[in-house]
């Protein structure tokens, strides 16, 4: 098709946002969509759609990694390889993947039918080993479901049947985020208002002021669930009073940090606690417009969302005048294009503004001067579904439910080697060891534990006697750690740490956005050295080597990706010192199958 | 406004400084790369770290705005730990082939890492291969290896040139600079770029391989090639002949000015400098007397003969150049025009070059301005000069630096010598007038001389001599005052600093400036939106 023949579908888009520069992400999706990749011919038609410079077209396209610049396969396989995949086997299945198709990662089948992708963390770890078929998640791939997979890959997409549906262990008896996670095919309108729904936002608009909204929420000790913990009450009451500019409100629906897996449910299953949440912060903001941003291989995260946000347009909770009370709220989802930085909240403006994922410099800080230069506050998707229930039932119910310094629950996602992978709820007063033995049935196949990343892969690692400890915020930070995004991932006796550590630094290298140097130069560096000690061919004096660099990289960048790619290093090092020292001594290789001794 | 403290010394300046910005007041230098201060913060480098107290990070002084009581230490040990990390990332993967790199010399890697880094190097891995020796466009050629990123390039063509040539592709280790694939980088402005790069990623061209950064000598002028002025570094080799085919004039690089071009220079002038060695005019022509080759002595013995011979001095005609200085065109006027009342003017008919809304000027010459506060334009013109000469009304013209075919046809100009007593031609290169003239009197270059200009916008600018004539050209103002002791008019001025104080004293706008006065930068004497007389 011409390129032109998109005209009309362009505007649609462009009039969604403030500068037509933001569209850079939805037109490059919408000629993906028509023409399978992103052609010279169709870089130069968003330009001057745009009005942006080909070689700033360019630089987007190049920098997500979901944008085709060459022609594909009738279907993309996408191949998970980052931790939680790794422990519980994606080796294998590559391996297998690889040798079927009989082509390499980044190739596409001679008869045009597949194009093979191998991806960092697609945060479905409670399938792990997981792959993605074009838009549908499958796993966990055991030999049966990787004959179904490899089958359907090769079927045309419009014939095919599709995959079948995962079926890993979601919570769904609440008490606050996962009530209705029971409805497997989402929560809609009618059921939703049915369960009490709306009622919280009925009574911010039409009962109580912003001020008492930002009190409440402050009362709940709610703080910001995307990772950084940060008192969500407080960051509201930063956005200037009476600003002349528009304030605007953005859900970071950009999960990305291996080993958690919750938002995609909240969106998926509940997605109008998520639109319900964001009225009320709007509202408590002085926010007329709100931005989701959703990563870009959550497909059905988006459409499910959409047919909500839709919802609730027709039945007058977004648009002018809510429910009658004066106010407006339009909500627009963007979504991303496959790059974990974006999740870095600076970073998700600047690539809601049509950029590379390139975080923003500090100060100014977004609520003072965000998108597009206007105060903006940026809440993840789980806390903003955290606010319903704590105007419903009150600050002191939610706040009463957690520990001191943090209130409520949190859908902790657990991974790895335990017996039964998935998403619980619970307080954040939970232990570890609890979240590990109770809620996910404990080390599978009766091993013994080795150690556990308590809240995504940036986190800590803890060692196995370090897990009677409290999941909130503080306490992990006090044992060394992080809670992050609540995303623990388990690892038995059997992990080899060397290989753990690779496979983590190889994650940070391919994300990192590379604006600052340390971050750009320091992770390739580390994983290099890794790679090549993971090869046997390291030097015990490259350890220290390692925890150098691993702390020049720290406090010296724009964002904290730098320091989160450091942490692994210098725990993983640090606590398990010896069998790094062991691995190098015995020249020992990861992935051979001679190795099967590591750990010692 | 805030008062700081930066290694100890309090300083106070206005809000919205940024650190660097103080620093630099106090004679702090913070090291830099991707900061530049007529672009916008990018922030990415990191090599300004500095530690502020109370913040528990270091902080980049290129976006650290100032506070009151705010205390800066730019050469703590955790400041100098930090510059050194980040010193030591950015070479991780940089080629290091300093030996074949024409930044090598005035490279920001080379410098900082002997100022702030000096570490062992700890990279043992293998360097990320890309691309070397790309030819961007007409002037410029990337080293992507030798690139840092720091972006400078491509804001410079966001920002100034507003052409977006430039883009950082890919992420991660694997970001690349670069053009739009089948893109040209050349724009009127491109070469800036490598003025702006830290670093040797970006290269002229015309420069590579030429020289070694150390051999250059520098001296401070102007660009003449049109009447904005922009002031420049002009790059030269005084000894070693052996280097860029024995021309002097190596490169030229855009000298800092606030009123007149910033940091920047446009093209057009940066390589319109090969005039200055090449196609020279090395040597007094004139009628062979007597087999004896001519010479500057009988030379201007035969003109100063010939125009005290006219029966008046209004059969003498001078058509002066904008391309002379002030003080040179001084001397015309105060020889030929008041003293001989010869027939004097600077108007030529001149075909307005290409301008743009930034430094290119449509007026291709430097001192047209000039020649208007000496009342040397518009006065009479040159035109009606060639034909009062053709119809027999002058015995002697004196052409400067134009060239007569180009400005009158040829029909004219051919005819001149048979209907003047004497045709006299000065310049600095060889061009078809200079075969017609009786006389040729080669001159020196502004390069090679003393003296000042007026800009387009009325700002009085120094000209300096980077190295002596070429051959036996001579300066034209020491041209003008050998004429006029030989025509008996002695002038007390024994060169352009003295001519320019007299010309002041006469010339209202030029108030009671001198040579020190005018300084480095220049000076306003007249109006910026008087336009000068064409």
């Amino acid at each position: 098709m011409k390129l032109e023949e998109l005209d009309g579908r362009a505007a649609e888009i462009i009039a969604r946002y403030e500068y037509p520069k933001a569209a850079m992400l939805p037109l490059l999706w919408l000629v993906q969509e028509n023409q399978g990749w992103i052609s010279p011919e169709a870089e130069t038609w968003v330009g001057k759609t745009l009005g942006v410079a080909r070689s700033h077209v360019r630089e987007v396209v190049t920098f997500y990694n979901m944008y085709h610049t060459a022609p594909v396969g009738r279907r993309e396989l996408r191949v998970c390889t980052s931790l939680p995949c790794l422990l519980r086997g994606s080796g294998e299945v590559m391996r297998r993947i690889r040798d079927e198709l009989g082509i390499e990662p980044g190739e596409t089948t001679a008869d045009g039918a597949v194009t093979l992708t191998e991806v960092e963390c697609l945060c479905a770890c409670e399938m792990s080993p997981m792959g993605q078929l074009d838009e549908a998640f499958t796993g966990p791939l055991d030999d049966g479901a990787m004959d179904t997979l490899l089958r359907t890959a090769r079927e045309a997409p419009e014939t095919s049947t599709p995959l079948p549906e995962p079926e890993p262990y979601i919570s769904t008896d609440g008490p606050i985020l996962s009530t209705r996670f029971k409805n497997v095919e989402g929560t809609w309108f009618d059921e939703y208002v049915a369960d009490g729904g709306y009622r919280a936002a009925e009574k911010a608009l039409k009962t109580m002021t912003p001020e008492e909204v930002i009190q409440e929420v402050t009362n709940a000790n709610l703080r910001g669930l995307g990772g950084a913990g940060f008192p969500t009450g407080r960051k509201w009451s930063f956005v200037p009073k009476n600003s002349e500019k528009p304030v605007f409100l953005v859900a970071n629906a950009d999960e990305g940090e291996p080993g958690t897996f919750k938002d995609r449910y909240l969106m998926e299953r509940d997605p109008h606690a998520l639109i319900e949440g964001m009225i009320i912060s709007a509202f408590a903001i002085g926010s007329h417009k709100g931005y989701v941003y959703i990563r870009g291989e959550y497909f059905r995260s988006a459409k499910r969302l959409q047919r909500a946000i839709d919802e609730a347009h027709a039945k007058g909770w977004l648009g002018k005048d809510v429910q009658g009370t004066g106010f407006d709220l339009d909500i627009v989802i963007h979504r991303g294009a496959g790059a974990y930085i974006c999740g870095e909240e600076t970073a998700l403006l600047t690539s809601i503004e049509g950029g590379k994922g390139f975080p923003k410099l500090k100060p100014p800080f977004p609520a003072i001067s965000g998108l597009f230069r206007c105060p903006t506050i940026v809440n993840n998707v789980e806390s903003l579904c955290c606010v319903p229930f704590i105007l419903r039932n009150g600050a002191e119910r939610f706040a009463a439910i957690g520990t001191e310094t943090q209130g409520g629950t949190r859908l902790f996602c657990v991974s790895g080697h335990v017996v039964r992978p998935g998403v619980y709820e619970a307080s954040v007063s939970v232990t570890l060891r609890s979240l590990i033995e109770d809620a996910a049935g404990g080390v599978r196949n009766g091993k013994k534990l080795k150690a556990v990343i308590p809240g995504g892969i940036s986190a800590k690692v803890l060692t196995a006697d370090q897990i009677d400890v409290a999941m909130d915020f503080n306490a992990l930070m006090e044992a060394g750690s992080m809670a992050g995004s609540g995303g623990v991932i388990v690892m038995d006796e059997t992990t080899c740490m060397v290989e753990a550590l690779d496979s983590a630094s190889r994650f940070f290298a391919d994300e990192s956005c590379g604006q600052c140097s340390p971050c750009r130069e320091g992770t390739g560096w580390i994983h290099r050295i890794l790679k090549r000690v993971g090869a046997g061919n390291g030097r015990l004096e490259e350890l220290d080597d390692l925890l150098a660099i691993a702390g020049d990289m720290e406090g010296k960048t724009i964002c904290v990706f730098a320091d989160a790619a450091a942490w692994p290093v210098q725990s993983y090092i640090t606590k398990f010192r010896d069998e790094f020292e062991d691995f190098i001594r015995s020249g020992r290789a990861i992935g051979k199958r001679e190795a099967d001794a590591c750990p010692a | 406004m805030p008062r700081l403290t930066i290694d100890g010394r309090e300083i106070e300046v206005p809000a919205g400084t940024t650190v660097i910005q103080a620093a630099e007041k106090l004679g702090i230098f913070i090291p830099r790369y991707c900061y530049h201060p007529g672009l916008s913060i990018a922030g990415n480098c990191r090599i300004c770290l500095v530690e502020v107290e109370k913040f528990p990070k270091l902080q980049i002084a290129c976006n650290m705005p100032v506070a009151d009581g705010m205390v800066v230490h730019t050469k703590s040990e955790n400041a100098e730990d930090g510059r050194r990390a980040v010193l030591e990332f950015l070479l991780a993967n940089h080629p290091l082939d300093c030996p074949v790199c024409d930044q090598s010399g005035e490279c920001d890697l080379q410098n900082f890492y002997m100022n702030f880094g000096l570490y062992d190097p700890r990279f043992r891995e293998q360097k990320n291969k890309k691309k070397k020796a790309v030819e961007l466009g007409p002037h410029v050629m990337l080293d992507q290896e030798r690139c840092i990123l720091c972006s400078r390039c491509v804001r410079f063509t966001d920002e100034i040139t507003k052409t977006g040539e430039f883009g950082i592709f890919n992420r991660g280790d694997r970001a690349e600079l670069g053009l739009y694939p089948g893109e040209v980088l050349d724009n009127p402005y491109a070469t800036n770029v490598v003025d702006i790069c830290p670093v040797g990623a970006l290269t002229e061209r015309d420069f590579r391989f030429k020289a070694r950064v150390w051999y250059l000598s520098s001296a401070p002028t102007v660009c003449n090639g049109c009447s904005q002025g922009c002031n420049i570094d002009l790059h030269f080799l005084p000894d070693r002949p052996h280097l860029n085919d024995g021309a002097r004039v190596v490169r030229v690089k855009p000298r800092y000015n606030a009123e007149v071009n910033e940091w920047w220079l446009c093209d057009e002038g940066r390589f319109g400098f090969g005039w200055v060695d090449r196609g020279r005019l090395g040597a007094v022509r004139g009628p062979k007397t007597n087999g004896a080759e001519a010479t500057w002595e009988t030379a201007l013995a035969a003109i100063s003969e010939a125009i005290s011979g006219a029966s008046d001095g209004a059969r003498v005609g001078v058509i002066a150049s904008t391309q002379l200085t002030c003080e040179e065109l001084f001397l015309v006027r105060e020889i030929f025009r008041k003293s001989l009342g010869a027939r004097v003017t600077a108007s030529v008919p001149e075909r307005p070059g290409s301008s743009d809304d930034f430094l290119v000027k449509a007026d291709k010459t430097p001192n047209t301005r000039g020649a208007t506060l000496l009342g040397l334009m518009g006065s009479d013109d040159a035109e009606a000069i060639v034909n009062d000469a053709l119809a027999g009304e002058l015995d002697v013209l004196w052409i400067f630096e134009h060239d007569a075919i180009d400005l009158f046809g040829e029909e004219k100009a051919r005819k001149l010598p048979e209907k003047l007593r004497l045709l006299v031609f000065s310049g600095t290169n060889e061009s078809a007038t200079a075969d017609l003239a009786h006389w040729v009197l080669p001159t020196a270059a502004y390069v090679e001389k003393d003296g000042t200009f007026v800009n387009h916008h009325g700002r009085l600018q120094r000209v300096g001599p980077a190295f002596p004539p070429f051959g036996d050209s001579r300066e034209d103002w020491r041209v003008l005052m050998d004429l006029a002791r030989m025509l008996d008019l002695p002038l007390e001025w024994r060169g352009p600093r003295e001519v320019f104080r007299a010309l002041a004293e006469a010339e209202a706008p030029f108030g009671d400036l001198t040579y020190d006065k005018i300084g480095s930068d220049g000076v306003a004497i007249a109006p910026a939106e008087e336009a000068a007389a064409p």
